[in-house]
């Protein structure tokens, strides 16, 4: 079953008098489960197919079927409801609220969403536990290391227990042994968990823990092909 | 989103910047302070004159000569201040005229200079007569009144007030002693104890003498400058003034209302002017102080527009994790909402604070006898006026907030 499917997804801006073409007729589909990483040099579309993939950014065209609903028709806050409940989202610069505490940053979403508030502070505590912060879970960002900051915006992406996982360059702002022990916590959730994950990064190495590869090149999709030495969480150079 | 983890939300937004915040509601905390301290005082200063009307009892009523101006063509006719003579007090004093009539009597001021031996004092003469006992609720400490015999004999006696005892007699006896006001001699027969202002007459300061004898001897005048009636019970007020204008109609010969040549003052209608007066004012000060309300304001909304500018990237991770526009605004719109409901509070309890400190640096200084009261109503005005100026100029910053889309807000550096 496909979970995303695009069909000659193009996405234009305007500025002033320029006009961009970001994103120029993809079409692709992803299966349910599965790890995707996007790969590009940087201005290759990259991030414009994320934003729309990631119900961030309106398409200018073409269609795009999330989960089997067409989100052409949605207003903006049933997209801020599906981003809510399906999408969990892990950026590179983290984003973690400041001189707020990791279990307050992992609730977050759960103020947007229907769960009841009596089971937000369980639900939250669990997935900070899923990411091994529980000793962390009073601390404030300032206080964490790099890789501790994307391992709380991972369990902030999990706290909604999402189908689809989009992540950013999430290792761009760490270093390699916090970068590896990031995207392997990433894989363990595709893998363990089911979880569909699509990537961006432009490391090879990164890359290689996703089953495929979606190369862009200037908007338009260059390559798609699986990986094939493709690396396991238990991998030796992960240690 | 739930309005609990909204309100913690803003609190900790305030609170990581307190001296901003601080600063940011000064001009709310100056503006309900202002506000407060107008309302409280300008009820203080009602409260007392009111008080001081009321001394009067709620049985007079004041007839002045004159036309109340109520227009130009008015003005001639509040010349007329000769209008009031004996004979429109007799008849008043008959009991078919003004049947509910218990008192009346004239007043004359003027301001004179009594001398004792080698003192002299500045003081006010009144000249009544002895129904001013009944109807200013006044009594002798020392001596009698003067009589009614003394008014139809023109005697020259005197009552005096006990500041006017103290300034000429210091602690003798001054019952039988000769005071010499505008050259005439007068024996002083009663004291009166002390009694304070009441009512724009302050006994204290004072010396009354038989009217008669204040019409010969000290103004040359006929005529009185007001006469100050009583109504036998307070119910009875508007059938006393309606019988008054009749007989004084009658006595003048006078067919068109408008053209009355005198005006009847009951304590209700004194009260009331006075009541306009002070609220005029009031509200004239409340004027200036809504606009430093209004100033703050503004300073809210540019405070708040930085945070907006500041916090992009906040918004934008709330959006991609699933806040909806409203959830945004309604996010910021508290938080400025909190900002000024805070100044407000503050303002509040400095405005009480300082209303109670002025109130009584005047009792203290002024003698009067101010109350205090905690301003409730305005309390609330405070409340109210600030939340809704979080609400009127925190809008704009919290629309530009909700309508920045969730990726330009990621992409902020």
């Amino acid at each position: 079953m496909n979970v995303i499917e695009t069909k000659n997804l193009t996405k234009v801006y305007h500025d002033g008098k320029t006009e961009t073409v970001a994103l120029k007729d993809a079409s692709f589909s992803i299966k349910k489960g599965e790890f995707v990483a996007i790969m590009g040099p940087s201005g290759s579309g990259k991030s414009t197919l994320l934003h729309v993939l990631g119900l961030l950014d309106i398409p200018s065209s073409g269609s795009y079927i999330f989960d089997g609903r067409d989100i052409g028709s949605f207003s903006q806050d049933e997209l801020a409801d599906i981003r809510n409940e399906k999408i969990g989202f892990v950026f590179q610069a983290f984003n973690l609220l400041p001189r707020t505490t990791v279990l307050e940053n992992v609730k977050l979403p759960l103020v947007y969403s229907k769960v009841p508030e009596s089971e937000w502070d369980s639900i939250a505590r669990k997935a900070v536990e899923s990411v091994g912060l529980g000793a962390r879970m009073g601390h404030e960002p300032s206080e964490l290391s790099g890789g501790e900051k994307q391992r709380v915006a991972i369990a902030r992406a999990l706290v909604n227990n999402p189908q689809i996982i989009f992540a950013d360059e999430p290792t761009g702002n760490l270093d390699s042994k916090s970068g590896k022990n990031v995207m392997q916590i990433i894989q363990k959730l595709n893998e363990e968990q089911g979880k569909t994950v699509i990537l961006i990064t432009h490391e090879t190495s990164t890359a290689e823990h996703a089953e495929r590869v979606i190369h862009l090149m200037d908007g338009a999709i260059d390559s798609d092909k699986r990986v094939e030495n493709r690396l396991t969480p238990d991998d030796e150079y992960l240690k | 989103m739930n309005f609990k983890h909204s309100l913690k939300t803003a609190t900790t937004g305030l609170t990581t910047n307190k001296s901003r915040s601080f600063l940011t509601i000064l001009g709310i905390v100056i503006g309900i302070t202002a506000i407060i301290m107008v309302m409280s005082l300008g009820n203080g200063a009602q409260n007392l004159i009111l008080a001081q009307i009321q001394g009067l009892g709620s049985r007079s009523i004041a007839i002045v000569p004159g036309r109340q101006i109520n227009g130009p063509s008015d003005v001639a006719a509040s010349f007329y201040n000769n209008s009031l003579k004996s004979r429109d007090l007799e008849a008043l004093q008959k009991k078919i005229n003004v049947p509910t009539l218990a008192n009346a009597t004239p007043i004359l001021t003027t301001s004179e200079t009594g001398f004792y031996k080698d003192q002299t004092y500045r003081l006010t003469l009144y000249g009544m007569s002895p129904e001013a006992q009944e109807i200013f609720d006044v009594t002798t400490e020392q001596g009698n009144f003067f009589t009614a015999e003394d008014v139809r004999g023109l005697a020259k006696v005197a009552v005096i007030g006990s500041k006017t005892k103290t300034e000429l007699f210091g602690d003798a006896d001054p019952i039988g002693k000769r005071i010499k006001i505008k050259n005439h001699t007068f024996v002083v027969v009663g004291v009166i104890g002390e009694k304070g202002q009441s009512a724009f007459i302050n006994f204290d300061q004072s010396v009354a003498i038989p009217y008669s004898t204040m019409q010969q001897f000290i103004l040359g005048i006929k005529y009185f400058n007001r006469i100050i009636a009583q109504a036998d019970d307070s119910k009875n007020i508007d059938r006393t003034v309606n019988d008054i204008a009749a007989t004084l109609r009658a006595n003048h010969n006078i067919t068109d209302t408008e053209k009355d040549d005198f005006t009847i003052e009951t304590q209700v209608d004194l009260a009331d002017r006075i009541t306009v007066i002070t609220d005029a004012f009031t509200f004239f000060l409340l004027a200036v102080a809504a606009i430093s309300l209004i100033v703050g304001g503004v300073g809210i909304m540019n405070i708040m527009l930085v945070s907006v500018t500041e916090r992009t990237r906040e918004i934008g991770l709330r959006k991609a994790i699933g806040a909806k526009d409203k959830d945004i605004m309604f996010q910021f719109l508290l938080e400025a909402v909190t900002l000024t409901g805070v100044g407000g509070v503050i303002g509040i309890f400095l405005g009480s604070l300082f209303s109670y400190i002025i109130s009584i640096l005047i009792v203290r200084f002024s003698g009067l006898a101010w109350q205090f009261s905690f301003p409730y109503s305005a309390a609330i005005i405070g409340i109210v006026v600030s939340a809704s100026i979080g609400l009127i100029f925190g809008l704009y910053p919290a629309r530009q907030a909700s309508k920045k889309s969730p990726m330009e807000a990621l992409r902020y550096e």
